[in-house]
């Protein structure tokens, strides 16, 4: 166990917001780099949960931190949390390579980025912060075997007669945990 | 108008997430479009997502990653210009939902007395089961099940089945729990965007009459 050099080398919120600023305005690359120490290992862990294999995975890790790069000036932290708007490129990268490769000569790929135009909220720093804090309670204080759910249904694409044969349970109980869990992490997020 | 009917929880997760596949996830997305609700929901589950980002193990990188990344970045342009758009959009006499600029759209074809249909084709995945439906003032739709999930969201007019009244901005979500009979409201014709998730069926009459015309 080496959680406590673990902990150190993890930014705060307010720090990563800081790190994205710096990339915003100056182009520092000494950010970019600490940026990248955080986020690549965990956005390519995530991309190999969702499926995709290795060496897809690590290329595509490298399009969300060039990504990042790019879009910096546009991260609103009225809107969300840093990790929260690296989670939403690496969604959206992920889902583009995946149309890319399926799409045929001549399509016009639609940036997923540009879905939803959701308008600038006059919520400030401080609550959103304070909204990130409280989805981590919330999920935190979800049952395991809700938790394990909404992990498995929400970061692998797995149907839920997988999750029920991966589980030993049977489909409707999978069904129902999936139900509970998405309802009980609603009624927590909305108290925050 | 006030909208009263919302995507499930377990379907804005799956978007947020997205692993909501493109039919279901473009009616969403145009129900996301006009509703704030649904977009503050979003965003919470979207910071689901961020916090499981953060706990996620970190994975073994290629040692010079980072050193091939900030090459790449060098000679990587800033992502040019969106090309003009030349999708074929065939005109259906209403404004499409931005979400829906880069489908590509074809003409109304006919599905049945006082009952229109129009393929909608989003790129890079060619198969999603995605229509536009006109239906007549008044006119009553075959009864059908469903054998996996069904979205609707309502564009203009209204429809009515047995579980409530859905009107512009309402999204419908249907699945092998529900036998619907909708009715188009009388006072005007109904357009709605309707997607069928993976390999899901329409059982009835309503189902015969659409596996042949539509291909689904
Ligand atoms: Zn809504
Ligand atoms: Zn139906």
């Amino acid at each position: 166990m080496n959680e406590a050099r673990q902990e150190e080398t993890i930014p705060s919120p307010g720090e990563l917001i800081r790190l994205i600023e710096a990339v915003a305005r100056e182009r520092d690359r000494n950010a970019f780099k600490r940026l990248f120490t955080y986020f690549a290992p965990r956005v390519k862990s995530f991309l190999l949960r969702s499926g995709l294999a290795d060496p897809l995975a690590e290329d595509v890790t490298q399009e969300v931190m060039i990504a990042i790069w790019h879009k910096a000036s546009y991260f609103d932290p009225r809107q969300a949390g840093v990790s929260t708007w690296v989670f939403t490129i690496a969604r959206n990268q992920r889902i583009d390579r995946l149309r890319r490769m399926r799409s045929r000569p001549g399509d016009i790929l639609v940036d997923p980025s540009d879905r939803p135009d959701v308008s600038p909220s006059s919520e400030d720093i401080a609550i959103v912060e304070e909204r990130e804090e409280g989805v981590r309670k919330a999920l935190s204080s979800l049952p395991t075997e809700q938790a394990t759910i909404v992990r498995l249904s929400f970061f692998a694409e797995k149907p839920h007669a997988e999750i029920a044969r991966e589980l030993g349970i049977p489909l409707g109980t999978v069904k129902s945990r999936v139900r509970l869990a998405l309802n009980r992490l609603r009624t927590l997020l909305d108290n925050d | 108008m006030r909208i009263n009917h919302h995507p499930s929880d377990e379907t804005l997760a799956r978007f947020a997430a997205g692993t909501l596949s493109a039919g279901p996830a473009l009616v969403v997305s145009v129900h996301l479009e006009g509703c704030p609700v649904c977009r503050d929901r979003l965003g919470r589950f979207e910071a689901v997502g961020g916090a499981m980002l953060d706990d996620m193990p970190p994975a073994p990188l290629a040692a010079d990653l980072f050193g091939r990344t900030m090459e790449r970045l060098a000679i990587a342009q800033p992502s040019p210009a969106r090309r003009p758009f030349t999708r074929r959009q065939s005109a259906l006499g209403f404004e499409l939902p931005k979400a829906m600029r880069d489908c590509e759209i074809g003409p109304w074809r006919w599905l049945g007395p006082g009952f229109r249909w129009s393929k909608v084709r989003i790129a890079g995945s060619p198969d999603a089961k995605v229509m536009l439906l006109k239906g007549r003032a008044g006119l009553h739709l075959p009864a059908h099940g469903h054998s996996g999930r069904e979205f609707m969201q309502i564009l203009s007019g209204s429809l009515s089945d047995e579980r409530g009244r859905y009107v512009p901005g309402d999204l419908d979500e249907a699945d092998d729990d529900v036998d619907h009979r909708p009715v188009v409201g009388r006072e005007a014709d109904c357009i709605c965007l309707a997607a069928l998730e993976g390999d899901t069926r329409l059982h009835g009459l309503l189902g015969r009459l659409l596996r042949p015309l539509v291909g689904f």
